[in-house]
């Protein structure tokens, strides 16, 4: 590597931090606490010991950190955090974010190159920054003979698509977006949008290489669904609800991939098919055509295609989690607050905090069965990702006729196995309600 | 609330039907048709039946709808724009359509539909199962057994030995 400051002088340095620290200071002050104050004018202030926190209150709140407390803990009970925040989007995003860092990294070890290396000096940590950069700043190229508004509109439909699965996924006890009583069948109803969005925006872009990856990715996605869906029905059978809260509460002693192994196997396999990932990339097969539906796209609007297949291959993984691998449900590894932090708060030597409203804090949201919950679903999440990329640096890809027979002849064959296997659990009484386990 | 969104889902279903019918290019037509079948799930989502909704999602707008799409992107293009106009079949169509609706309609309103009580509450799905499988269960078989020979003829009929071998290389 090159010194990167070849002419460096101590005196200019300073210079340079002071002048920083100037223009930060002058451009909160004139711009970012005004903003804060208007903002706090036009949302919703919650009340507070049965009083209204006004905008002046909260401001105060917020700049005594020790004192905003109960102020997190309302902003932690609203809708718009679960939609946008910890089980919805930002969440979801964020172990996509890093799937896609760890998944380029891993390849790169499995083939014995280094990977993102430059960017962030510790192990090219900041790669994705770097990359997300790099796409906005790109130019949105649009083909001239494209059909524009579903060219426009295809991958905004393809994140929102994903971010729509992403709400359907428990993570821990009440912590889900849309609790709806029919939540696997509301799964089956989204995953069933993704090959409408592929084919329609591959033909909306009106070139070769989009349309055959379109087309193939149709064929690949209408005929892996049905092994899909037959193979989840199993968990169904056993449970008798199609809430995903409670077949994960069903799990609390054992997890149905002890009982329904075919079933997990063939939902594995045809998760990876629907996920277009290496042995079944064929849509997006970069050696044979180019980049297959995704070949006309470019800038931000690939970068927002790339978003939601990560947080479509997130969602997968953890509802893989969620149906066989018994969601939040394992034995405690976080120890409770401490009660003399509740008590008298943080006491280090000459230092003293008051914390008023932990308590309420850690009994009401931060509790132990949320963290706990979190720690165990992210981390059976995070071993089913790992194992959805592994494949990637290991096999071929595989061809479009064998694909099509693996999926209609042999999953589909296992799935019923599957079924038959539950239901002989069900009927001979040792599953299921009223069953001997 | 209920009230403005059975309106709007009224427009969305009826607008998107008229413009799946009246389009001239087939892709906006079968888009405009997965919204028309969309806001009838939207109906059932106000019936209090989530569990036919999501079917109604999953199966025409996840299965049908890309059939159709699928099928018209495979046509030609000369075909899709052939313009075949003709002001007596048009009128014509508009005399059926008001037939039907007015038939429709009277059955609809003399079938005691007024005396109905809408308060009870929801079926669950659960019931739904269990009659299908105690008490309708020869419907059942019957329809399995229809449905399974539609599918294997389907296959049957769509099977060209000649077109496999000469595509499969080796």
């Amino acid at each position: 590597m090159s010194v990167i400051a070849p002419k460096f002088r101590l005196g200019h340095f300073i210079k340079s931090i002071t002048n920083d620290i100037f223009w930060i200071v002058v451009l909160i002050t004139l711009i970012g606490i005004p903003v804060i104050f208007i903002v706090l004018f036009y949302i919703d202030l919650p009340v507070l010991d049965g009083e209204l926190v006004t905008p002046f209150l909260a401001f105060t709140m917020l700049a005594h950190p020790e004192l905003s407390i109960p102020l997190i803990d309302s902003f932690m009970n609203t809708d718009f955090f679960r939609i946008a925040i910890f089980p919805g989007f930002g969440f979801a995003a964020l172990i996509a974010g890093s799937t896609i860092f760890v998944e380029r990294k891993l390849l790169a070890k499995l083939q014995l190159r280094v990977g993102p290396f430059y960017c962030g000096k510790i192990e090219g940590i900041l790669q994705l920054v770097g990359d997300g950069l790099k796409l906005l700043s790109k130019e949105i190229i649009i083909p001239a003979k494209a059909d524009k508004p579903i060219f426009w509109a295809a991958p905004v439909l393809f994140v929102a698509t994903a971010a729509a699965f992403v709400a359907l996924i428990p993570v821990a006890p009440g912590w889900v977006v849309a609790d709806v009583d029919v939540g696997l069948l509301a799964v089956f109803a989204v995953i069933g949008f993704f090959p409408i969005i592929t084919v329609l925006s591959s033909w909306s872009a009106n070139s070769k290489y989009p349309f055959i990856g379109g087309i193939r990715a149709l064929h690949q996605m209408i005929s892996f669904e049905i092994p899909l869906i037959l193979s989840l029905l199993g968990v169904v059978i056993l449970t008798g609800t199609l809430n995903l809260t409670e077949i994960v509460q069903s799990q609390t002693s054992y997890w149905w991939i002890i009982f329904l192994p075919i079933g997990a196997i063939v939902f594995f396999i045809t998760m990876l098919a629907e996920l277009e990932r290496i042995p079944f990339d064929l849509p997006e097969a970069e050696s044979e055509i180019v980049a297959g539906w995704l070949t006309e796209f470019s800038g931000m609007m690939y970068g927002l295609v790339q978003l939601g297949s990560y947080i479509k291959l997130y969602a997968f993984a953890a509802l893989f989690v969620v149906l066989f691998l018994g969601g939040w449900n394992g034995f405690g590894v976080i120890p409770p607050t401490p009660p003399e932090i509740v008590d008298f708060g943080i006491q280090a030597g000459p230092i003293s905090v008051d914390l008023p409203g932990i308590e309420k804090l850690t009994e009401r949201t931060l509790n132990f069965s949320l963290i706990n919950g979190v720690v165990w679903f992210v981390f059976k999440t995070v071993i089913v990702i790992f194992f959805i990329l592994i494949p990637r640096g290991v096999f071929p890809r595989v061809r479009i006729d064998l694909l099509l027979h693996i999926g209609w002849y042999k999953l589909i064959t296992l799935s019923f196995v599957n079924i038959f296997i539950a239901l002989g659990l069900l009927y001979a009484g040792v599953l299921g309600p009223g069953g001997l386990l | 609330m209920v009230d403005a969104a059975f309106l709007a889902l009224s427009v969305l279903t009826i607008g998107t039907a008229i413009a799946a019918l009246e389009m001239r290019s087939l892709i906006y037509g079968s888009i405009a048709l997965m919204g028309s079948l969309g806001g009838i799930a939207g109906f059932f989502l106000l019936l209090d039946s989530p569990f036919v909704a999501m079917f109604q999602i999953a199966v025409y707008v996840g299965s049908i709808a890309v059939l159709i799409l699928f099928t018209v992107m495979l046509v030609k293009r000369e075909l899709i724009f052939q313009k075949i106009e003709d002001p007596k079949r048009k009128f014509a169509g508009i005399g059926l359509m008001l037939v039907l609706m007015v038939g429709i309609g009277s059955i609809i309103l003399d079938s005691g539909l007024k005396t109905i009580v809408t308060d009870e509450p929801a079926v669950d799905y659960r019931e739904i199962g269990v009659d299908f499988v105690t008490y309708y269960w020869p419907a059942l078989i019957a329809m399995a057994l229809i449905l399974a020979g539609a599918v294997t003829g389907a296959l049957v009929l769509a099977r060209r030995e000649d077109v496999e071998d000469e595509q499969r290389a080796n």
